[in-house]
């Protein structure tokens, strides 16, 4: 019988505000998203000198993970190989691989090489905090909340006490990341494709 | 045995199937080690710009390739080298009743048929209406395997498993799964990969491709060569090797560890090489002082023999196994290697082989290992270790022990 499934946090990075449960935490008007992941990434005050190095899309994912299990989510109740991390997005790593394509003309940057694939961002989410459980990337056109709720009650019912889900989509100056922290047996919203949707169109 | 029960009973290999830029069979390429022979050389079939880059090239276009495999002529070089490889590892095998075996066919690539995607986009980036949409159409890694799996009538499990240069390691692993299981009795599982533009502007990119015949585990080593082919073995359960004439090895251990330290890159201290060595000894209740030969994943890129000799050193020191690296003949044929290479261990146990590490004159300053130079026959090897590791720091070990 699987266990009760609760969305513990939610949070959203959107139309250069910060959003965390419904409380917005932080904005910056009229900044281009090269300047506004940096503003936010000073603004949670850590150090991570590796930030500098990501694509927008890893940035964007990262910041919205850091923000997410601030001050809520307690990693040493879990086992590294019990967090899992479901993301779906509809431009891949398009920003990206259009840069990179850019980059070819004067000798191919390495730097740009890494980040040619959508999952990377949710490498750098493993790396950030150790989690070492099942990880899948989908690309769909639009955020598919029965989708994402289907594939993590698979990994939740089988494996994953506490899973990472969401969208995180950059292409350009365009950007969107809502991520939802789902953790068995813990209050919370319950965890369904119907809440899942409601809280992504809230933001 | 029912379905999805799990046994510790034993895993068999059977038989064993290549074809890479050393041979187009397992004989063939034993020959090639015996006269130490590499494969790398000039680009002939690879239709690059770069070609001031050595690579190791199966030494047949594709026409010849059509021929042996018995396919169609729009087939992908990925599935030709498959299925060439393949056939030859399950008839080497001599399963005379396998039709009523339960069979799979678990094979990794990392390609797909990007080869002839490729081909497709020449035509179709000058004109949109252009190019040859049966080009296209096998672009999936699992087509590819699909593809094989039907030539060969192997039905019951067919997957494709893509993990980087770890791939074909851990599809022969998951097939033992499958048996242990006792979902399957007999799979032939390994992997196969093409050489193709994509693959080697990619490392090119990365910069770890060396414009020398590379030099694993050597001071002076300046990256890695790209081959090309496949590697497979069959393996069977413990009732199916009974019946049979001739097995090579058990197949006893085997792990997959991840670093999560880089997408590219292995952690300095070789963490996830060393978790997967160490994993696979415990599988196989062994010590390290009872592996007698270690086939490196040793690709000459900086990064990975510092890492992996790292590892090696903090887990067999001071009684280090004879090591060597058979991409110094192969050149690293990404997802083909550990199929390529399992094979190549296998061998080992059977016949006491210890390949020649190609090209090696000092040790790197901060390890102090020295590969086997010279080419070996009747060793007295016990357990053989094969290591593959790959990007994402999917780091895979398998180990074959005398039947």
């Amino acid at each position: 019988m699987a266990e009760q499934k609760h969305i513990t946090a939610w949070c959203s990075i959107f139309d250069n505000k910060v959003v965390k449960n419904g409380t917005q935490l932080f904005d910056a008007k009229s900044v281009g998203i090269n300047e506004f992941v940096v503003a936010v990434y000073k603004h949670l005050q850590v150090q991570y000198p590796k930030f500098y190095k990501m694509d927008n899309l890893s940035k964007l994912g990262w910041l919205a993970t850091e923000v997410l299990l601030k001050d809520n989510f307690d990693k040493s109740s879990y086992a590294p190989t019990q967090v899992a991390v479901v993301l779906a997005n509809a431009n891949a790593s398009l920003d990206s691989d259009l840069k990179y394509l850019e980059s070819v003309k004067d000798g191919a940057s390495p730097a740009l090489f890494v980040y040619t694939l959508p999952n990377i961002v949710i490498g750098e989410i493993c790396i950030r905090n150790g989690f070492k459980g099942e990880n899948t990337f989908y690309i769909t056109v639009h955020f598919d909340a029965a989708m994402i709720h289907r594939q993590v009650s698979e990994t939740m019912d089988h494996k994953a006490a506490a899973c990472i889900c969401g969208w995180v989509d950059v292409l350009g100056e365009d950007y969107k990341a809502v991520l939802f922290l789902v953790e068995t047996n813990k209050e919370g919203i319950p965890f369904s494709e119907t809440n899942l949707k409601k809280l992504f169109e809230s933001n | 045995m029912s379905n999805g029960e799990y046994t510790d009973a034993p895993i068999y290999v059977a038989g064993a199937g290549i074809i890479c830029a050393i041979g187009n069979n397992v004989g063939e390429c034993i020959t090639s080690f015996e006269q130490g022979t590499a494969g790398m050389g000039g680009m002939t079939y690879l239709n690059s710009l770069h070609k001031e880059l050595p690579v190791a090239e199966v030494k047949h276009n594709n026409k010849e390739l059509v021929v042996m495999a018995g396919m169609t002529a729009s087939t992908s070089r990925t599935a030709l080298l498959s299925c060439i490889a393949a056939r030859e590892a399950l008839s080497d095998a001599g399963i005379k009743n396998i039709d009523s075996l339960r069979s799979g066919f678990i094979s990794a690539n990392t390609v797909g048929g990007m080869d002839k995607s490729e081909h497709f986009f020449e035509a179709f980036a000058v004109d949109r209406n252009a190019g040859r949409l049966r080009n296209v159409n096998n672009h999936e890694c699992g087509n590819i395997t699909e593809m094989v799996a039907e030539q060969l009538n192997l039905r019951d499990q067919v997957t494709t498993i893509s993990t980087a240069c770890s791939s074909s390691a851990n599809a022969i692993f998951y097939a033992a799964r499958l048996i242990r299981h006792g979902l399957l009795d007999v799979a032939v599982a390994g992997g196969t990969d093409a050489l193709t533009k994509f693959t080697l502007n990619g490392f090119n990119t990365l910069m770890i491709l060396d414009k020398e015949y590379c030099r694993p585990f050597d001071d002076t080593r300046a990256g890695l060569n790209l081959g090309e082919g496949a590697g497979y073995v069959v393996l069977v359960s413990e009732k199916v090797a009974a019946s049979l004439p001739h097995i090579y090895c058990r197949f006893s251990g085997y792990n997959n560890s991840n670093d999560a330290y880089h997408q590219t890159a292995s952690s300095p201290d070789g963490t996830g090489s060393y978790l997967a060595m160490q994993g696979a000894l415990k599988k196989a209740k062994l010590q390290p002082a009872d592996i007698d030969y270690i086939n490196l994943h040793g690709t000459g890129t900086q990064n990975n023999d510092n890492a992996e000799g790292t590892a090696i050193t903090r887990l067999f020191a001071p009684h280090v196994p004879r090591m060597s690296s058979t991409k110094s003949f192969t050149g690293h044929t990404l997802g083909a290697s550990g199929g390529i290479e399992a094979v190549f261990s296998a061998l080992a146990v059977k016949h006491g082989y210890v390949y020649p590490n190609l090209r090696f004159e000092a040790p790197m300053k901060e390890l102090q290992l020295t590969p086997e130079t010279s080419f070996l026959k009747n060793a007295p090897l016990r357990h053989v270790l094969s290591n593959s590791f790959g990007f994402g720091g999917n780091c895979t070990s398998l180990i074959f022990s005398k039947a």
